[in-house]
């Protein structure tokens, strides 16, 4: 059976930076290292072209990608067949990642700045002398406050295993991914309900798809995205709950405009239709589920007709579905969602979502819709490199976890805490900040905050490919080389080892993380941290375990190492009682309800709108803008407004409009739709860079983080981006 | 007959025999090179035009011509080549010797005079059969026809070339209609010198009369009769300048003559 | 098998969700110049009233149609309906760039790149579709809305999808239908945003085609006549009469 794997690996380390005066130095086709090795190899034949296999990184999915390349360059990029993430086909941008590697806005060189932080003015330099210059600075730091002083934050990428190596060794505690802006209540409620982190979803057989939010259609992830299609046209019921009609609801067979931050009273609701009608799987339940018995009880409240009250959705509606749901049994998927931090109750939410489907008992069942096992890693345990044990980190770490938010795993963390904490200077100071491959000028709520809080900072350095709004701020900016110009580590995925490999010589003087890291790691005497000699030397001690030769590799793009996996892996839950816990022990000691629950939500004043943010599928997140080929068939960034309220301000669609939020205030185009909540607006996030650095993207649409309130929720550390409230009026 | 003059019949055998030159030899090269160019331009220029709507030139020519180029790209290049080729030479035969050489051609050649709008007033109405006996105006090097003829080929040249330029180097035009209207105009300029062209070959070659002006683009003489008949007015320059040139020979023979004697 | 192949699009119209992966590959495949496109996803636009509210989305390229207007009034032949394939191509070598073609598409499917000066349109990938690959829009298109095969073959996936449609559109009104070559299929796309106009001549090839040719043709038909009848005359005279 097909499953779609999840990464747990997540996004942001797309971004742009600008190049400095440089033009893009495009290499010559004369024998370079990379093509030579691929024409010995037989990928390229003698004139140099052909095909070879990598990897995208356009997004988080990390699609297989065949790379055309002829004459030295670049110049298509196909899906990679054998790529379950993948399978042969790339969305709009995967197919536009040429133009983000050939983006003559690209950063080349290492950069020094020399004026005023945020003024954009850098002078370049030579490796050496920005990594020594960079490695004496945190040196210096760690002499004078403390590791602790020093944050280290990436969001997840292939090669957050030697970012994280680089962290530890250090010795810092102080880890910033961007999992609490986007992941953090999906990944908490299932560890604690599943014991797994993100249950993979398998469209082969499934019959009732439940999507809360969830945009699949837009907020695209390859092979899922292309199997709910096929879903749908095969005849599955597409059921979509979301304020906004996206281009999923347009899919629909029922879209359901449910009030924005009532998700959970809805899915209560049904869960309550399910047990109080004993519609649910008893058999699995039983077996796999704690709080069987209590459960009908503990749902007594939420009737239909106290969630209609809630959501605005009729009960007989929400009876119907829960029916319909569970009718389908466990070929009904309620989807986990991907980004679930909506509002402080998204926890609630996703505990609502585990529990549904604990009750079709779809988990894990052959033929079942959610594989709770992680099919990355399955059966396929990478090598790597020998080190020494990493020091004893004794402080508090600043955002909190664990000791404000007990629950909230370790390698999430959460973002925003983090940014508040440099600003407030409590437990400590922070002041330095190592970024890799991520935008939080852009990311975490809250704009000018972030930008104060690195006004704070001695020392910023920024590692990435283009010169982002984050990179715009920074002392020193090293430059990687893009996803098809370098190695990664090896992904795993359901069985099967991929490469990503350099398919052109690396443009001026960029080089992959793998080697920033390691000569990062040299010069802060933390070189026994960092035992390959290169990059290909790295991925060998990964395959070390296989017997399989990297020149293999490299040909096929992949390799099915025979590693043991069982054929039918017996149903176990990684929590502490070894089951489903819908009824969750952990959560009742901590002082929170073990019960999903309802939690209510703020609402909007009488003038006030919810802002909703999403995602479309031509870009992602921040880190696309400035890519030419995608600014092409890019809608224009407008907010969408229903037009009753458009009307009773005078505003016509395309008009500029301003919208105020408590922390501050954008001018924008105004989109005047019917599909859309008239209680809600909404935009597209990752417009309204500030560098000066991105030709394509400055000051192209506005800024979602100017307006957002920073939120946290206690038990997740997620976000709440849904629960900012702006007023809107014609400028 | 339209040329009047009596002359005696062994003057006339004389003047018969006698050859002047009436065409030097850039004459005679460049009248060649037009004919020459200008027959591939026009053949390989009808070969281009595929378009059905327009239905002009019959398919068997279309697709022999595609044939012999080996498709239409390396057609349409190579009609431009001699076109642009063409253009060259023409430019450069009219720039050397721009005043010593054009300027007295033109003036001759080609401008009209008070004779011959006459002529084109008489000529048509006696080739139709009236007015035989009127006489006819002397003419010049060229009649008054042959300089309507030259009228017709500079106009249509500069068209052409104008049009086939911008034709040409269509990837740096930045106006599609100046393309758009190119063609038709580049078109009937064409048509307009092929139409001039036949009545030149049919006058020039195959008209019993002119048989001797064919033969002196060849040889570049045509008889002192014929000059006389035809082309009286630059006969008479001619001959007067001839003797004017004897006579001058004459005198300096005599002047060398005294000087032989006086030395003695 | 010795048959004509008739090359052709099927789209699924159910499965198009406007992610515009294919304009993207389309553009980097056959190095399309910013800004223009060979290809187009068309939003019919949200119907309806909030909450009833429906989409539709038309891909949309060259229609490679069986008796295709531009093929007509291409001027030197460049654009041309190949005879192993059926689609439309155009040898952008033998384009001079007049751009008759582009007024005469009933789709608007052509345009004029004015950086190469030269006419470009979807070409359905020769290049691939000659290797044995799908059409690079194809090949990408995430919820395999495009199809592309050969459409006079019944075992191809375009005949397939065809035979099994519940609904087959093709966008063509009653007074305009070249014979295009793209089905629309689980969908209604007969809307005047997609639907095509009548083919366009533009005044210079009107004026060429209605004015120009006739009158160079009687103008060198008469030179022609003309002299024609005085060698007739020539010949019965006999040339005695022209001694001199």
């Amino acid at each position: 059976m097909a499953f779609q794997g999840p990464n747990l690996t997540r996004r942001e380390f797309f971004k742009v930076a600008s190049a400095s005066a440089g033009a893009l130095a495009v290499s010559q086709f004369v024998p370079p290292r990379v093509a030579k090795a691929a024409m010995r190899s037989g990928i390229l034949d003698a004139d140099g072209d052909g095909y070879i296999p990598t990897m995208c990184e356009m997004c988080v999915w990390r699609c297989g990608v065949l790379a055309k390349v002829k004459d030295g360059r670049v110049v298509k990029l196909e899906g990679n067949p054998d790529h379950p993430h993948s399978k042969g086909r790339l969305c709009a941008r995967g197919q536009s990642g040429l133009m983000t590697t050939y983006d003559p806005d690209r950063v080349l060189k290492p950069l020094i700045r020399v004026g005023p932080r945020g003024g954009g003015q850098f002078r370049e330099a030579s490796w050496d002398e920005a990594l020594d210059l960079a490695a004496e600075s945190m040196l210096q730091l760690k002499n004078q406050y403390g590791p602790e002083a020093m944050i280290f934050s990436s969001t997840h990428n292939l090669s957050q295993v030697q970012f994280e190596n680089l962290l530890n060794a250090y010795g810092s505690p102080n880890y910033g991914t961007q999992r609490s802006l986007c992941f953090n209540a999906m990944v908490t409620a299932f560890s604690l309900t599943y014991g797994v982190e993100e249950p993979a979803r398998d469209y082969d057989n499934v019959e009732f798809i439940l999507l809360i939010g969830r945009n699949l259609l837009e907020a695209i992830s390859t092979s899922e995205t292309a199997a709910l299609v096929e879903a749908v046209a095969r005849g599955a019921k597409l059921v979509v709950l979301d304020p906004r009609f996206t281009k999923t609801a347009g899919k629909a067979d029922e879209w359901i405009p449910i009030r924005p931050g009532t998700d959970s009273a809805f899915l209560l609701a049904m869960i309550q239709v399910i047990v109080s009608e004993e519609l649910a799987d008893c058999d699995f339940v039983k077996q796999y589920v704690v709080g069987c018995d209590g459960i009908i009880d503990a749902m007594s409240e939420f009737t239909p007709e106290w969630a209609e009250a809630k959501t605005g959705v009729p009960a007989d509606t929400i009876r119907r579905i829960a029916r319909e749901y569970a009718a389908a049994k466990h070929n009904a998927l309620a989807h986990p969602g991907w980004r679930t931090s909506n509002f402080i109750n998204s926890f609630q939410t996703e505990r609502a979502i585990a529990t549904l489907n604990a009750l079709s008992g779809n988990v894990l069942t052959p033929g079942g819709c959610l594989i709770a096992e992680n099919p990355e890693a399955a059966g396929v345990p990478l090598g790597k490199p020998p080190q020494p044990p990493y020091p004893r980190t004794t402080s508090l770490r600043l955002d909190g976890v664990p000791w404000r938010y007990p629950l909230v795993p370790l390698k999430l963390g959460i973002f925003q805490e983090l940014r508040d904490a440099i600003l407030s200077g409590e437990p400590y100071q922070a002041k330095g900040w190592f970024i890799s491959r991520q935008n939080p000028v852009l990311s975490i709520p809250d704009r000018a905050k972030t930008i104060e809080a690195m006004s704070k900072m001695e020392c910023i350095i920024d590692v990435d490919v283009i010169m982002n709004d984050t990179a715009w701020f920074a002392d020193i900016v090293l430059p990687e080389a893009s996803y098809l110009e370098r190695y990664d580590p090896l992904m795993a995925l359901e069985g099967k080892v991929f490469i990503r490999q350099p398919v052109i010589e690396p443009q001026g003087d960029a080089r992959s993380a793998l080697w920033i890291y390691k000569q990062l790691g040299e010069r802060l005497g933390l070189g026994d941290f960092f035992q390959y000699e290169d990059e290909e030397d790295y991925l060998r001690q990964q395959l070390a375990p296989f017997w399989v030769d990297l020149e293999i590799l490299k040909t096929r793009g992949y390799v099915e190492p025979d590693a043991q996996r069982e054929e039918e892996p017996e149903i176990t839950f990684n929590t502490p009682s070894g089951k489903i816990e819908v009824y969750c022990e952990t959560l009742g000691n901590a002082g929170f309800s073990p019960w999903p629950t309802w939690e209510e939500p703020t609402a909007p004043g009488p003038n006030e709108f919810y802002l909703l943010t999403g995602k479309v599928g031509q870009h992602t997140q921040t880190a696309t803008q400035n890519n030419l080929f995608l600014h092409q068939v890019e809608d224009k960034p407008r907010m969408w407004i229903h037009p009753k309220p458009a009307e009773a301000r005078g505003i016509k669609n395309n008009d500029w409009v301003l919208v105020s939020s408590p922390i501050g205030q954008i001018e924008i185009q105004a989109f005047v739709t019917e599909g859309i909540r008239p209680d809600c607006v909404y935009m597209t996030v990752g417009y309204g860079h500030i560098s000066k650095g991105l030709t394509t993207a400055y000051g192209h649409g506005s800024s979602d983080s100017d307006l957002h309130v920073t939120y946290t929720d206690p038990i997740s550390g997620g976000q709440a981006l849904s629960q900012t409230y702006v007023t809107v009026e014609k400028a | 007959m339209s040329h009047e003059e009596f002359i005696p019949l062994a003057e006339r055998k004389h003047l018969r025999e006698k050859q002047i030159k009436k065409h030097n030899i850039a004459n005679i090269l460049t009248h060649w090179f037009n004919a020459g160019a200008g027959a591939l331009l026009v053949l390989t220029g009808l070969g281009i035009l595929f378009s059905p709507r327009l239905g002009i030139v019959p398919d068997i020519w279309l697709e022999f011509v595609r044939n012999v180029f080996g498709g239409t790209a390396n057609l349409i290049t190579f009609h431009y080549t001699v076109g642009l080729i063409w253009m060259a030479v023409m430019t450069f035969n009219i720039l050397v010797g721009f005043r010593k050489y054009f300027i007295p051609f033109a003036r001759n050649r080609m401008m009209l005079d008070k004779d011959d709008i006459e002529w084109l007033k008489v000529k048509p109405l006696q080739m139709l059969g009236f007015v035989k006996d009127k006489p006819l105006p002397p003419q010049d090097a060229y009649n008054a026809g042959q300089k309507i003829y030259s009228y017709v080929v500079v106009v249509g040249a500069l068209l052409i070339g104008f049009t086939g330029v911008i034709m040409t180097f269509h990837q740096l035009v930045p106006w599609p209609w100046l393309l758009q209207w190119a063609l038709p105009v580049h078109f009937g300029a064409m048509g307009m010198i092929i139409a001039g062209w036949i009545i030149h070959v049919y006058m020039g070659a195959v008209f019993p009369e002119e048989k001797e002006a064919f033969f002196s683009m060849f040889t570049g003489k045509v008889s002192a009769l014929y000059a006389r008949l035809h082309h009286s007015k630059w006969y008479w320059r001619y001959v007067t300048e001839e003797a004017e040139w004897e006579d001058s020979v004459l005198e300096k023979g005599r002047q060398l003559q005294e000087e032989a004697a006086g030395a003695d | 098998m010795a048959d004509k192949k008739r090359y052709g699009f099927v789209i699924d119209v159910e499965r198009c969700i406007d992610c515009r992966a294919c304009l993207v590959a389309c553009r980097a495949e056959n190095d399309v110049e910013i800004p223009y496109t060979r290809i187009w996803v068309r939003d019919l636009g949200l119907k309806g009233e909030f909450p009833e509210l429906s989409r539709t989305y038309v891909p949309y390229n060259c229609m490679h149609c069986e008796e295709p207007p531009c093929v007509d009034v291409c001027t030197s032949g460049a654009t041309y309906k190949d005879q192993e394939t059926g689609l439309v191509l155009v040898d952008q070598d033998a384009c001079i760039g007049c751009g008759f073609c582009v007024d005469a598409c009933p789709y608007d499917a052509r345009h004029l790149d004015k950086t190469r000066g030269v006419v470009d349109k979807c070409n359905a990938c020769a290049q691939r579709v000659e290797m044995g690959r799908a059409p690079a829009c194809v090949a990408t298109c995430l919820g395999e809305s495009r199809l592309f095969g050969d459409l006079n073959d019944p075992e191809s996936d375009v005949s397939k999808a065809l035979k099994e449609a519940k609904s087959v559109q093709r966008l063509v009104t009653e007074d305009v239908n070249p014979g295009p070559n793209i089905y629309y299929i689980h969908g209604d796309v007969m809307e005047s945003g997609v639907l095509p106009r009548e083919p366009r001549y533009t005044a210079a090839e009107t004026f060429w085609r209605k004015l120009a040719i006739p009158a160079v043709a009687a103008g060198v038909g008469l030179s022609f006549l003309g002299q024609a009848a005085f060698f007739t005359k020539q010949l019965l005279e006999g040339e005695k009469e022209f001694e001199e």
